[in-house]
């Protein structure tokens, strides 16, 4: 689960070792107008929506008095950026940055290590930094038994020049992230930039805050968020389905019980010039109910030719998913082609109810068959 | 021989009580796996399908001499479970469940790598040497004994890739799923060394997808490889999944790309195939 930009300094916050701007999350324009009242000198007016780029879609914007921050509210709220509603802005003091760094904590899968990094340049440009100035870049990498050593950061930012007050802060601040990013399970936990005010603060001027969906079973502080971390529509209804879901601009509904298989069907599909309407895959623990549900989710989206449903029944029952998509196709479905493959455990009962069902089968694991069958079922009914 | 599943295997199935356990346990059985026991602590003395139930590893271990595990604990008690299998001198551990904390997922690697066990997973569809037995969840007539090495990183399209090599006659001598979890037991490199050593894999056909460094890593073990091998990325034409943000960006850096990946493989001398179909055709001209 991404945090919102505000959550994620409200987590900061807690951790009582670093500021954040001073600010309030406002959903009006008036609220807007009197949050520039109250912190009383310039503002910046930033959507807060689960993506980043927000700056480049026009998503931040810097206000002088309350009169234009009602203006640019109004107009910020309701629009759509990156995919996402604006329902909620975060009204901020305008800061006066003398310098700009980059400070994180993040996993490196390949290697199973946490990994802390820290740079003394930083914004939007920290990847770009990073790849050609590689050097600028401290890393330090710990596997889960190996502490974090607060004076390891020390020892890198004195030698880069750092001292007094603000070495001691730098350091502090990477040890207490660190110390947070284990206890709370999170995937990624980043400052940038992490910011030198003119008046000597050190300043979070964003926050990006990513928890492990799997642990939130013992991390239940971040579950109040879920429900305002408004993401996309179609994808937070798959949520409560169980599937997970990436929206594409394609025409054909794809179902997969797992992502390598949709990923492979979506290739042999575009090699035949047919489109994906979306990426749903099911996972293991297919019901009847999941897949009735998850094709009610893709007609949700209107403009949806035919359906292809490409799965593999080892730890998923066939048997449950075949009930699903025979009452899909008797209830909801039943103008809508629907091309299904299902092999492995129980298959041929499977099958004998897909039959009943009146949708197109393929009997074989062959994916490009699948495919054809799908082209022929289009090509037979003129589309 | 095969490689991580043998007819040296006595394996025992940890969560054999749990609703998938139970009908997994069922079918590894009929699949004639060497399962000796399970384990669900509290209900020793029952018997599922067969094999008798305990109440920790150890006995296992003690009573049957067993040397693997497959694993259907619930994602909360995962960790603990492979910690116990481990300790009782497990080397062959089997985490099939799926949507495990990554934070206990790191955990689980790294003791199995300090206790030089072998891990596969979590979610993962287990290993399966044909014709000798199966440590997980795929289905069995998915597999025929052969000599071909399969390393997938997705359990559906090891028994697709499977199914393709079978029809031109070649069968597999292990199929190995190592997960699809972002961080996984085993990388591909380890399990290109046991087929490199495994006198009855004649070559070895990698499964991969977009994402991640993995396929890029393993291009570094192949070049020292005197076996033929293949792979297949899903995602050629695929949106590329959920990116890990910034700061995944920064320490991937290009990586985990269709073409980066390709590019890795074919340097280190792999034959690629770009659709999976195409996978026994270029076995055929290199065997």
């Amino acid at each position: 689960m991404k945090l919102l930009e505000y959550q994620g300094k409200e987590f900061l916050s807690s951790l009582g070792i670093i500021d954040v701007p001073k600010g309030m999350v406002v959903q009006s324009p008036e609220e807007a107008q009197n949050a520039v009242k109250e912190i009383g000198k310039k503002a910046v007016l930033k959507v807060q929506i689960p993506t980043g780029g927000r700056g480049k879609a026009g998503g931040i914007r810097l206000v002088s008095d309350p009169e234009e921050a009602k203006k640019v509210a109004s107009e910020l709220l309701g629009r759509d950026i990156r995919g996402f509603k604006v329902n909620r802005l975060l009204v901020e003091e305008a800061l006066e940055i003398e310098r700009e760094m980059y400070i994180g904590v993040t996993i490196d899968p390949q290697k199973g290590k946490r990994v802390f990094m820290f740079c003394d340049s930083g914004g939007m440009d920290i990847e770009e930094i990073v790849r050609l100035y590689p050097q600028k870049l401290l890393r330090i990498d710990k596997y889960p038994s190996e502490p974090f050593r607060e004076y390891e950061v020390r020892s890198y930012l004195r030698e880069r020049g750092f001292s007094g007050e603000l070495l001691v802060k730098l350091s502090k601040l990477a040890y207490t992230m660190f110390e947070a990013f284990v206890k709370s399970d999170l995937l990624i936990l980043e400052i940038n930039p992490l910011c030198l005010l003119r008046d000597g603060r050190l300043v979070a001027a964003d926050a990006k805050v990513e928890v492990d969906d799997n642990a939130l079973f013992r991390q239940k502080r971040f579950l109040e968020f879920e429900t305002s971390s408004f993401e996309d529509e179609m994808e937070r209804e798959a949520k409560e389905v169980g599937v997970s879901y990436v929206g594409l601009d394609g025409d054909i509904g794809l179902i997969s019980s797992g992502a390598g298989l949709g990923m492979c069907t979506v290739d042999l599909m575009a090699d035949e010039g047919l489109r994906p309407a979306n990426f749903l895959e099911t996972g293991g623990g297919i019901t009847a109910k999941l897949l009735r549900d998850s094709i009610r989710l893709l007609l949700k989206r209107g403009n949806i030719k035919a359906i292809l449903i490409n799965l593999y029944g080892g730890v998923n029952s066939l048997i449950e998913a075949a009930n699903g998509i025979k009452e899909a196709k008797e209830s909801f479905a039943k103008d809508i082609p629907i091309v299904v493959k299902a092999i492995g455990n129980q298959e041929k009962e499977a099958w004998e109810i897909l039959r009943s069902a009146g949708v197109h089968l393929v009997y074989t694991f062959h994916t490009e068959r699948l495919v054809d069958l799908l082209k022929e079922v289009l090509t037979k009914r003129g589309e | 021989m095969a490689i991580l599943l043998t007819r040296e295997t006595k394996a025992i199935v940890q969560g054999i009580t749990g609703r998938v356990g139970s009908i997994q346990t069922r079918w590894m059985v009929e699949y004639g796996t060497n399962i000796v026991a399970g384990v669900t602590p509290g209900r020793k003395g029952e018997v599922v399908y067969g094999v008798p139930v305990f109440d920790d590893v150890k006995e296992t271990v003690e009573l049957f001499g067993a040397n693997a595990s497959v694993i259907f604990a619930p994602p909360f008690a995962a960790k603990d479970a492979v910690f116990e299998a481990i300790d009782a001198g497990i080397k062959l551990v089997v985490v099939v469940p799926e949507h495990i904390p990554v934070a206990d997922t790191m955990e689980m690697r790294e003791m199995a790598k300090n206790r030089g066990a072998y891990m596969l997973g979590p979610t993962t569809p287990g290993v399966i040497t044909p014709g000798v037995g199966k440590l997980g969840i795929m289905p069995g007539n998915m597999f025929k004994p052969g000599r071909i090495g399969v390393i997938s990183r997705s359990g559906t399209l090891s028994y697709e890739v499977s199914g393709y090599l079978n029809e031109a006659g070649f069968g597999e001598s292990t199929v190995v799923g190592i997960g699809a979890d972002p961080v996984t037991g085993m990388d591909m490199s380890e399990i290109l060394e046991l087929f490199e050593k495994d006198e009855d894999t004649e070559a070895v056909v990698i499964v991969g997808e977009i994402g991640g460094t993995r396929e890029e890593e393993a291009s570094e073990f192949i070049r020292k490889m005197s076996k033929p091998v293949i792979a297949y990325i899903a995602g050629r034409l695929a949106p590329p999944g959920k990116r890990m943000g910034h700061a995944g960006a920064i320490i991937q850096g290009e990586s985990g790309s269709f073409r980066s990946k390709i590019e890795k493989l074919e340097g280190a001398g792999v034959k690629i195939a770009f659709k999976l179909y195409e996978v026994p055709h270029i076995l055929k001209k290199l065997l």
